[in-house]
């Protein structure tokens, strides 16, 4: 029985000389990662539930941990704009946002894939208004998919530092050349306490090399002109080039990742996770903290004699479909979760069921699959909520659905 | 002027006495798409011309975008960055901040480079306007924001800005059957509003395309300035105010010579009238009649007597009413004490120890 | 038919008008609406638009503008949503400087005015040059098509600036015919897209002004027509620039900067000029004010330190013209009377008597009587502080 991730998962790796275990939210184990990967420049603005890492982070600059500018913009707009400019000069850079907030820079996130500088962010996710709500949706992270940006979803506070960390490296590769977005539940993770394995500055500098934009340095010495305005005789070729460095990011995601296991004995699977999937008949997809309740749900359903598994997609873009085609195919039933929406969208589900239904399409092996819409502005999934996604995958097998999307835990 | 840092040799930003001095090597060069007669387009050459080589350009969308840097050429030397309409402020701030955290940690060469970043007056007046604001109270970074105010959204096919002057006819703004004017909200004093509420920038200024020995040396002393500074730039553009593109030059003296654009600066906390605008304010010079900058251009060509009339008076205002002509765009009560007598100041000090 | 009458025929026709942009633009916008309204009045089909990638246009920049005509939706339907026709029936040149090129603001080089005109088509230029003189400066073509000539408005009342580029005016727009003229020209070259009549029926609905329609019919009985056979004209080359792709490309979206010293190599500019500013080398006092107000960085310091123009970058602004305090020291002239952008200060050092008759035979007057005062004034600039290129009689110096 595979069992890549349970509680206690990461403690019982090997301990590392110089390492250190705190207990902190996931927001705090982000500011860890950005002080240990030295980075130069962070833009805050405050928002719920992502501005905890900014917190974070400036306390460390005031007690001297850390050493960054740390400039508070006066809106999201700017926030992430001046980040995008200092990237372009050479400097490391970090930003976040939840929510409405980060549709507010969504201009300059736009951007910054197109200039492909490779800026890391924390969203800490968040529903959109109307109505305000603070608990968590993915719908924010989840609008910017299609612009070129690397997308991670993670669920501890753990993985929150290792995947910040991993960002960087990858982000910055010159195969890629991509900002990142780490996205972290909001409560769930940004403000929940784990203990988390904090590594060695030494272990960082072996991990990270420093940021090098070569030839497209902005700097009096490198004679260049960026991004001047151009027509149809030069846009196509220019997405092209965001789509072959897309491309390439797989094969560099699975490089740092082997690199960091060798490392920390931590973040084996780059892609995705599987938990009780070996025999299963039945398996349950999510990304973020829903690995948590998911795990929960399969082993009750385990006590009861059901062979259900759970599995958790760590990136969203790229999207890993070599993997997933691999390791869903062939169970009666796939039930994917989706914490978000897609109104209108095919069979009118969520944005992760018609994600994951386009990467089957191809697969003579594709499982049925359905689609779980919950929890939504941050609702909690329950043991009652497990019976029933178990019960619709068993009807789903059995082809007694009259839909594939199903709205779970609301009321009528 | 005290300069920030020391400089090498190739960045020489000391003032330029006469126009004999102006540097004649461009760092702008010919071949950019911009109008005939593009005032825009010499303000981006005298800013290059004036900061010389160790400058970083950044330039948000707008003519000076669109209309210089179209893909796969350039007319910049130096290098030159793009800019999101409403970003001039964080990008300039971004930069410079970029630029500073690694000389001080010793990434990249600890050397005094030049951040200048432009925009519109769509980009500056009306959308960047908050970004310019918070940029210009970070006293501890070292960049220059200039505003080039060609009163228009004039890449977009001339739309009225916030910066647009009042009757003017734009194609948001156009006159008809029913309606003469359209456009009835007053210029923004942008250059105003900044240097009013920003305590801590190190220099702000207005300038003239059709003074460029004035403007220029303004961009040297902003850039000189150690911290956060802002130039506001008026040039005229034949596109958008409708006139033989040979008028450039004039339109820009006469806008100063009529008063209805003001040449000023603030230095080391002080605000001075330059020039002609400090003739008229001290009476050694006579304001010209509006009408004589304004009938010349075709944006102005529906207006009556009385629009004239009305046009003149709000001028005439700027220069009888303001605490400041032409700066400070409000007047001040007879009789207020314009600053504290200094023996007041260890009173004051006291009582808030008492109430400590 | 096609429009000159020859065995291919296709049932659509494609005119495109070539105009300076923003000066131009309601001039050539009305050409090529009457073309389809006028056809439309005969049955056909059609649609006007201006080319996208000219837009925001810019004063003075060459700029087109197209009508499409069929005789029916289907034929019409392969030429919408295009940004340009690949070819054209009949090309409408609304200022006659342009005949010796066009370059659009966007990157596509500079190019003949007759690039789009097909074996057989017409090129239209409103013109009181003759033919011949206008030949000198249109590119060859390696086939058959016809020049016709469209002269300057003759009617009482109508304003046409005397050896104005534009009969139409430039910065201000003249109503004076010359958009009748030029449909009426469609008309006698190409019945078939629409006839005289629909075109005075147009004039005389919207003048209401008789005068006007028989000024039209004079203007169209007074074209000077001139089959241009293959080869003929000027043998000027026009460089082809080849696109790089994507793995060529630098990511990021980055091109190299220009170099100290030099101007765009891949944009000139100079096809935006209709007339070009000469300097009377004599009496330049080397006040540097040309130098100091052109938005476009034309002018250099000559060995004596007078300020030549270099042509290949000046638009012709008339900002220079404007500012130098000498008398007739920099004269605005129009372009036509060029055959190439050489430098001027070459012919001048050449031979200095002959560069002063070529002044005055352009009507610029040398003030004799400045010529010592201005000796006497010293420089500003040192011509070592010149990078590009001094050219003198027999190549660079």
């Amino acid at each position: 029985m595979a069992i890549a991730t349970q509680p206690g998962a990461a403690a019982s790796a090997p301990k590392l000389e110089g390492e250190q275990e705190l207990l902190v939210t996931g927001s705090e184990a982000i500011a860890h990662a950005l002080r240990l990967a030295d980075v130069d420049i962070v833009a805050a603005y405050p928002i719920r539930p992502y501005d905890a890492v900014m917190q974070a982070v400036a306390t460390m600059i005031a007690n001297g941990e850390m050493d960054c500018e740390y400039i508070v913009a006066e809106g999201e707009h700017s926030q992430f704009e001046l980040v995008k400019h200092a990237s372009a000069v050479g400097a490391r850079a970090f930003v976040g946002s939840s929510g409405v907030g980060w549709f507010y820079a969504f201009e300059a996130i736009a951007v910054t894939a197109g200039l492909r500088l490779p800026v890391v962010a924390n969203v800490g996710n968040r529903a959109l208004d109307d109505p305000g709500a603070f608990g968590v949706e993915h719908n924010d992270a989840l609008a910017v998919r299609d612009l070129g940006w690397l997308m991670t979803w993670v669920e501890t506070g753990q993985e929150a530092l290792d995947a910040a960390l991993i960002a960087y490296k990858v982000a910055e590769d010159p195969r890629v050349m991509l900002p990142c977005a780490v996205s972290t539940d909001g409560a769930f993770l940004t403000h929940s306490q784990h203990l988390v394995k904090v590594p060695p500055r030494e272990m960082v500098d072996k991990f990270l090399p420093a940021y090098d934009l070569g030839d497209r340095l902005f700097h009096p010495d490198n004679p260049i002109t960026i991004a001047p305005q151009v027509d149809q005789d030069w846009l196509t070729e220019i997405r092209k080039q965001n789509d072959a460095a897309m491309r390439r990011a797989p094969e560099v995601i699975r490089d740092a990742y082997r690199e960091y296991y060798e490392l920390t004995g931590r973040q084996k699977e780059p892609f995705m996770e599987t938990y009780m999937t070996d025999d299963a008949d039945y398996v349950l997809v999510g990304q973020g903290t829903i690995a948590m309740p998911g795990r929960v749900i399969v082993r009750r359903l385990r006590e009861q004699g059901h062979k259900v598994g759970f599995a958790r997609l760590k990136w969203f873009r790229p999207f890993p479909a070599e993997e997933v085609i691999e390791r869903l195919s062939g169970f009666k039933a796939v039930g994917i979760i989706d914490r978000d929406y897609s109104f209108g969208s095919p069979h009118h589900g969520g944005v992760l069921f018609t994600e994951f239904r386009a990467a089957f399409y191809d697969s003579p092996r594709r499982p049925a699959m359905i689609n779980i819409i919950g929890g939504l502005g941050g609702r909690e999934f329950t043991a009652a909520d497990g019976q029933e996604m178990f019960t619709l995958l068993q009807k789903a097998d059995a082809g007694e659905l009259k839909t594939n999307v199903h709205w779970i835990g609301v009321r009528e | 002027m005290t300069i920030a840092v020391d400089r090498p040799p190739d960045v020489d930003l000391s003032s330029i006495k006469t126009v004999k001095q102006v540097p004649y090597t461009e760092y702008f060069v010919s071949g950019h798409r911009t109008c005939q007669g593009c005032e825009s387009a010499l303000v981006m050459r005298y800013i290059a011309k004036a900061a010389g080589p160790r400058t970083i350009v950044l330039g948000s969308t707008g003519c000076m975008y669109v209309a210089n840097t179209s893909y796969y050429t350039t007319p910049w030397v130096v290098p030159w960055m793009h800019t999101q309409l409403g970003a001039a402020g964080s990008a300039a701030l971004g930069a410079s901040a970029g630029l500073k955290v690694l000389m001080r940690k010793g990434k990249l060469k600890d050397e005094p480079i030049n951040v200048i970043a432009f925009c519109g007056d769509g980009g500056g007046a009306d959308m960047g306007l908050s970004a310019i604001s918070a940029a210009l109270t970070h006293a501890e970074y070292r960049f220059l924001v200039i505003l080039y105010d060609n009163e228009s959204y004039a890449n977009t096919d001339i739309q009225l800005s916030g910066s647009t002057p009042y009757g003017a006819v734009t194609t948001f703004s156009p006159t008809g059957k029913q309606r003469r004017i359209m456009h009835t909200r007053w210029k923004k004093n942008t250059p105003g509003a900044l240097v009013a509420g920003h305590p801590d920038a190190a220099y702000i200024a207005t300038a003239d395309a059709a003074y460029g020995v004035d403007f220029m040396n303004k961009v040297r002393k902003g850039l000189a300035s150690g911290g956060p500074a802002f130039i506001h730039v008026l040039d005229p553009c034949p596109k958008g105010w409708h006139y033989d593109p040979q008028l450039s030059h004039e339109l820009g003296k006469l806008a100063v010579e009529t008063g209805i654009w003001s040449l000023w600066e603030m230095e080391d906390h002080v605000v001075k009238l330059n020039g002609t605008t400090r003739a008229i304010a001290s009476g050694r010079a006579k304001r010209k009649p509006v009408r004589e900058y304004l009938a010349q251009q075709g944006r102005f060509a529906h207006f009556k007597d009385e629009d004239y009339d009305l046009f003149q008076r709000r001028v005439d205002e700027q220069w009888t009413n303001w605490l400041i002509p032409g700066v400070v765009s409000f007047g001040i009560e007879a009789g207020t004490p314009l600053n504290m007598p200094t023996q007041s100041a260890p009173a004051v000090s006291e009582a808030i120890s008492e109430s400590v | 038919m096609h429009p000159n009458g020859s065995a291919s025929a296709p049932a659509s026709w494609s005119v495109e008008v070539v105009y300076r942009g923003i000066f131009q633009k309601r001039l050539a916008n009305r050409i090529s609406r009457g073309v389809v309204l006028g056809a439309r009045r005969e049955g056909k089909v059609g649609t006007a638009f201006a080319r996208y990638g000219d837009s925001p246009e810019r004063n003075g920049i060459p700029s087109k503008n197209f009508a499409v005509v069929a005789t029916d939706e289907v034929e019409l339907e392969s030429s919408l949503a295009r940004y340009e026709p690949e070819r054209v029936e009949i090309s409408i040149v609304v200022d006659d400087t342009m005949s010796k090129g066009v370059e659009s603001w966007a990157w596509y080089g500079v190019q003949p005015i007759n690039k789009l005109v097909v074996p057989g088509g017409f090129l239209l230029v409103t013109s009181d040059k003759e033919p011949e003189e206008l030949l000198k400066a249109i590119k060859t073509k390696p086939y058959d098509y016809t020049l016709v000539v469209v002269p300057s408005p003759v009617h009482a009342g109508v304003f046409a600036p005397e050896g104005s580029a534009s009969f139409a005016g430039l910065w201000v727009d003249n109503d004076d015919n010359t958009d009748w003229n030029c449909l009426a020209a469609v008309a006698r070259v190409a019945p078939q897209v629409v006839s005289l009549d629909t075109v005075l029926t147009l004039v005389r609905e919207r003048t209401k002004d008789e005068a006007r329609v028989n000024a039209v019919k004079a203007n169209y009985d007074q074209l000077k027509i001139r089959p241009v056979n293959a080869g003929e004209g000027s043998s000027t080359s026009f460089e082809e620039y080849q696109k790089p792709g994507w793995t060529q490309m630098r990511e990021g979206i980055i091109v190299e900067a220009q170099q100290v010293g030099t101007r765009n190599p891949l944009y000139k500019k100079w096809s935006t000029r209709t007339r070009r500013p000469l300097v009377n080398f004599d009496t330049c006092i080397k006040c540097t004010q040309c130098w100091l107000q052109c938005p476009d960085e034309c002018f250099e310091v000559t060995p004596e330190g007078t300020y030549e123009v270099v042509y290949e970058a000046c638009i012709g602004c008339s900002i220079c013209e404007e500012v130098c305090p000498v008398p007739d020291c920099i004269v605005m002239v129009n372009e036509l009377a060029f055959d190439d952008n050489d430098s001027l200060y070459a012919v001048y050092k050449a031979d200095p008597e002959a560069y002063r008759a070529f002044l005055q035979k352009h009507g610029v007057p040398l003030h004799p009587e400045l010529v010592e005062k201005a000796k006497k004034t010293a420089a500003v600039h040192d011509v070592q502080e010149r990078k590009w290129p001094v050219t003198v009689a027999g190549g660079e110096e």
